[in-house]
């Protein structure tokens, strides 16, 4: 894991929203006496994280055991802040660091966290990951293979410290660092996969998502190729796992064609874009948005590109049917591109009364009355 | 300068809170978004050199007291932050402003109150509805009475707003004026409606159209009262008095704030309260305005507000929260857990931090998940309530109120009124703490009939201590069968109350007719409180000139009268106090010796200041009472002084009137005429 985060260390910026993360990079994770935020909320429990140069994984747990000692606790954690490249936390960005930040405030001391460059691993988590939750513990069990055994509950977390608060009797609390500590691993193991991915690109990855997410990471950075590149896999690996008719595989597969065929358009291969919009068109249950959207990019497409108006015709009346809710389907843009369209196709008709127009990009399966592939024919 | 308040959108909420030099926000919003989070505004508290509080009036009661503990706590923060800021009010007139502003913020201030501003001449008109029925009491009703007083203006060309009660007979008034008065059609408007409900937009043209004096009269609730800038109008008219004389004022002052001549009229319902004002003007213009109270030291309210200070900062072993010592609360909150009593860092540190006896460093810290200032409301003493769902169409929540007050406003069939509009209790889920109501359209509303049986527990402080002892071989004032010694007269102190809803009357709105009741079985509720109470010595019992139950009538109209009254010089309203007679059939014999108690005690656990101050205004309680019902108009008892005729006996207002003269000679009688001046009156 130290290996992998050493060598990937240059991809951080992809998960910090473009900061200038880098190594070394100091995991942290609180467990604070309560949810709510405010001055009453205090994180009596500051884990770091790092890796030695020797790969050595360690941790550094700062717990509160008087009130009074909360200065020079957060003083000493500031110092570990600072030699941080990258803070790396798991909803820290709208937990643990607001939390931190009030208890620097509340003792009128600088807030360190503010100046340096923070990657909140929850966010891509979700985009690469997202099962039925989110949580640390289930992707950890998930993209990982851990298993917990004798983990102390969340919320049982804040009663836990009362008790050794009233009582003195630290005992309680031996689980509580015993929680912070895997939850400082998980984080560092799932850091290093997401960099680690980043660094060897799409081939690595283990199903669609990963590769759609890492797309987007790449797309985010401005690297386009790359990016291509996971649409591509992600578009690959969701035809193999076609057979699972899930709304979830199908929506992950239509968003990794939509990705496609728009680094496609951005690269000029206006044919093979094309495609992955008549992909997406064919997906059977195709919601109406992602319908709506390729039928207007294929409309585009034959009127401009391919020339193929009657083509064109019958995508734009597949616009105004996809019948998005809250959206007129046939609105005043559609009326109009269909508008221009016939006037275009009578002077055609009139100009090359053949009807010899080679339209390559016309779909040949499923030649059904429905399907806009019968349109044309009739029309013209 | 920037507003901070629940409206504020989140993303905007940075930015203001590093950034703003004033900050413009409200007590809900200091109390359960700003002070909580007071490091996020390190540098505003700072900073801090002013505090303004405007309509410093509305902070009276409950709302008050709670505010009042806002501002310890605020304090408190700014201490920590190392500022002390100054503390500028702007009240309307009430009789203490200045104590108010002192009890409130705990700080001296300098009062301001003469106003520089020009001032034409003002014509001021109170209106007594002529008498209809003689027999019970009832008046002409007073919002045909207004109808009429503002046509009379309109017809002259005269600009005038007309204040309703409600937004009910804001609506009614518009109709009757526009009916009378509405130009062509397609004309602008010239008679509008104003209240809270109306959309902002809607409202803005109205007050443009009154600046502009396109809009002739405008019928408004109490929202243009404060506040909104509709220009200088001619006259202002109030359809019933407001209930208090700081916003009797306020209303009055919408007409002729220009050096122009202009009118005030103020036409009187058939309420006790109207019909003694409209009777004795001399309340309203010589006598001092109502005085605004509030107990900041409400048991309740204060706990409620040592966790919320707790949550914001450590409570050290010698900090007064206010002017009290609170470590005894502290110890119970620690002893539920809430707070925890640590050791601060000092320069021996051999032993470690476990809990037994510190020294005087030592901090109360919190030690609870919850956010405290969550559950406080600032406009009730607990949080529990009920909540009014509406079942008309689709089920939605339309209300809510406090615990104490829910049985006797949400019994089954009560008539509950939000915006004006009717509501039905259709059932009242007592456990589940909901009501569900139906809407309505009805004559009446409904009013609960509460058994209270009331028990001293403390004595704080009794009249009879002022008496001489006796009088025996000296009766003077010919006030022979008064020649024993007369206990105390007014007492204050403690009490516990039990109350029950046994029943409910349906009044008939405006004439305040009796039409109809029900019975009802609902469980008790029992609070400790504070009480003021009036005994009527046995002698005084014994002395009147009536057979007992017609005494015991009296005693009932004595007491009735008395509720209006003391509403009256508390600047509260009617739910803000509980009156109870002694169940006298229960000790008959201890009863007859000690005399007839009336309580009037605050309607809230804990009591909220009222008590004592009314202690105070004993004789001023007991002379306007009499003066309330000696110059009443009507026979035997009317709704405007001792009670309908129908609930109290024929007799109720003689023996009332009777009871109260021989307790004016008893306090003449009792006292070195330290207060002959204010019983000569009598």
């Amino acid at each position: 894991m130290a290996e992998r985060l050493d060598e990937a260390a240059s991809g951080a910026p992809l998960f910090a929203n473009g900061t200038p993360a880098r190594a070394p990079f100091v995991f942290f994770d609180l467990e604070t006496t309560g949810l709510s935020g405010g001055a009453g909320t205090q994180a009596f429990l500051v884990g770091c994280a790092w890796c030695e140069d020797d790969g050595a994984f360690v941790t550094r747990q700062y717990v509160l055991t008087r009130y009074a000692d909360e200065r020079p606790l957060l003083d000493t954690v500031a110092g570990e802040f600072t030699r941080a490249g990258a803070l790396v936390s798991f909803n820290g960005k709208s937990f643990d660091a607001p939390v931190l930040e009030t208890r620097y405030l509340f003792h009128r001391l600088a807030w360190i966290g503010a100046g340096v460059p923070h990657v909140d691993v929850l966010h891509p988590a979700r985009q690469f990951w997202k099962g039925e939750s989110c949580s640390l513990v289930a992707l950890e069990r998930d993209v990982l293979g851990f298993h917990r055994i004798g983990d102390v509950a969340g919320f049982e977390i804040p009663e836990r410290y009362f008790q050794f608060v009233r009582s003195g009797d630290a005992r309680p609390l031996a689980a509580v660092l015993e929680h912070n500590r895997l939850d400082l691993l998980s984080l560092a193991a799932l850091t290093s996969r997401l960099l680690h991915l980043a660094r060897v690109g799409p081939g690595e990855t283990r199903d669609a998502r990963e590769a759609l997410a890492l797309g987007r990471v790449y797309a985010r950075a401005g690297r386009d190729d790359c990016a291509r590149a996971a649409f591509e896999l992600a578009v690959e690996r969701g035809m193999s796992d076609r057979f699972r008719n899930s709304d979830d595989v199908r929506d992950i597969r239509l968003g990794a064609l939509r990705a496609f065929a728009l680094s496609l358009r951005r690269a000029r291969e206006y044919a093979r874009a094309a495609v992955c919009w008549r992909e997406i068109l064919d997906t059977p249950g195709c919601p109406p948005l992602p319908a709506k959207d390729a039928a207007e990019a294929l409309a585009i497409h034959h009127e401009h590109r391919a020339r193929d108006l009657a083509a064109a015709r019958a995508f734009a009346l597949r616009i105004g049917q996809a019948g998005v809710p809250g959206m007129p389907g046939m609105n005043a843009a559609v009326r109009h591109r269909l508008a221009r369209l016939d006037r275009k196709l009578e002077t055609a008709t009139a100009r090359q009364p053949s009807l010899s127009w080679p339209s390559p990009s016309l779909p040949t399966s499923r030649p059904s009355s429905g399907s806009p592939t019968s349109a044309p024919r009739t029309s013209s | 300068m920037f507003t901070y308040d629940g409206d504020t959108p989140q993303d905007a909420r940075r930015t203001i809170r590093s950034r703003a030099h004033l900050v413009l926000s409200n007590p809900d919003m200091v109390h359960s978004g700003i002070l909580p989070h007071h490091p996020r505004w390190a540098k505003l508290f700072e900073n801090l050199k002013y505090v303004v509080i405007d309509e410093l009036h509305a902070y009276r009661g409950v709302f008050g007291s709670h505010l009042a503990n806002v501002l310890r706590r605020l304090r408190r923060i700014c201490r920590h932050y190392g500022s002390n800021p100054v503390f500028i009010c702007s009240s309307a007139t009430i009789a203490n402003p200045r104590e108010l502003a002192e009890r409130l913020t705990e700080q001296p201030f300098e009062l301001v109150e003469k106003s520089g501003a020009p001032r034409g001449e003002k014509f001021f008109v109170f209106v007594n509805p002529p008498v209809v029925n003689q027999q019970l009491g009832i008046r002409r009703s007073y919002l045909s009475e207004t109808r009429r007083i503002a046509a009379e203006f309109l017809k002259r060309n005269l600009q005038l707003i007309v204040f309703a009660r409600s937004r009910l007979t804001t609506e009614i008034l518009t109709t009757y004026l526009k009916e009378d008065f509405e130009g062509e059609p397609g004309m602008p408007e010239r008679i509008r409606g104003y209240r809270g409900g109306y959309l902002p937009l809607r409202r803005r043209e109205i007050e443009k159209g009154l600046r502009d004096s396109v809009v002739r009269a405008v019928v408004s609730t109490n929202a243009l009262e404060l506040g909104i800038d509709i220009g200088a109008l001619d006259v202002s008219v109030m359809a019933g008095y407001p209930g208090t004389i700081a916003s009797t004022w306020q209303r009055a002052g919408r007409a002729g704030r220009r050096a122009s001549r202009s009118a005030a009229v103020m036409v009187a319902s058939s309420a006790p309260l109207d019909q003694f004002v409209v009777k004795n003007p001399s309340y309203f213009f010589d006598a001092s305005p109502e005085h605004a109270l509030i107990d900041p030291d409400n048991l309740h309210i204060l706990v409620d507000h040592l966790k919320c200070a707790a949550f914001e900062l450590p409570m050290s072993t010698n900090e007064a929260f206010g002017r009290h010592d609170v470590q005894e609360i502290l110890g119970v909150l620690a002893e539920q857990g809430l707070v925890h009593l640590s050791s601060r860092p000092g320069p021996s540190e051999s032993e470690g931090s476990r809990a037994g006896p510190f020294g005087p460093a030592g901090e109360w810290t919190w030690t609870s998940e919850s956010y405290p200032a969550d559950a406080v409301s600032l406009r009730s003493v607990s949080s529990d309530n009920f909540v009014i769902v509406d079942t008309t169409h689709e089920t939605r929540v339309i209300s809510e109120t406090d615990f104490t007050s829910g049985p006797a406003t949400l019994h089954p069939k009560a008539i509950y009124i939000v915006e004006g509009a009717l509501y039905q209790v259709e059932q009242l889920d007592f456990e589940g703490r909901k009501a569900y109501v139906r809407q309505i359209d009805c004559d009446y509303y409904t009013d609960a009939i509460t058994y209270n049986k009331v028990t001293p527990i403390d004595t704080f402080e009794s009249g009879a201590e002022q008496a001489p002892p006796l009088l025996g071989d000296d009766a003077r004032d010919g006030a022979a069968e008064l020649a024993r010694p007369v206990p105390g007269v007014r007492t204050h102190g403690e009490v516990h109350v039990v109350s029950r809803v046994v029943g409910f009357k349906k009044i008939k709105f405006y004439t305040n007719e009796n039409v109809g009741s029900g019975e009802l079985d609902l469980p008790e509720q029992q609070m400790h409180t504070t009480s003021y109470w009036l005994t009527v010595p046995a002698s005084v019992m014994g002395a009147l000139p009536f057979a007992p139950d017609d005494r015991r009538d009296g005693i009932v109209g004595l007491a009735y009268a008395l509720k209006q009254i003391a509403q009256l010089l508390l600047m509260c309203d009617g739910h803000d106090i509980g009156i109870a007679l002694d169940s006298g059939d229960t000790d008959v014999v201890a009863g007859a010796a000690r005399g007839q108690r009336i309580f009037v005690y605050d309607n809230y656990p804990g009591g909220i200041g009222f008590s004592a101050p009314l202690y105070e205004m004993h004789d001023e309680l007991l002379a306007k009472t009499r003066q309330l019902i000696a110059d009443c108009e009507c026979e035997n008892g009317c709704p405007g002084c001792v009670g309908p005729a129908g609930n109290t006996g024929p007799l109720a207002k003689a023996a009332a009137l009777r009871i109260l003269n021989l307790l004016g000679q008893t306090k003449i009688s009792t006292t070195d005429n330290t207060e002959d001046t204010e019983m000569e009156v009598l």
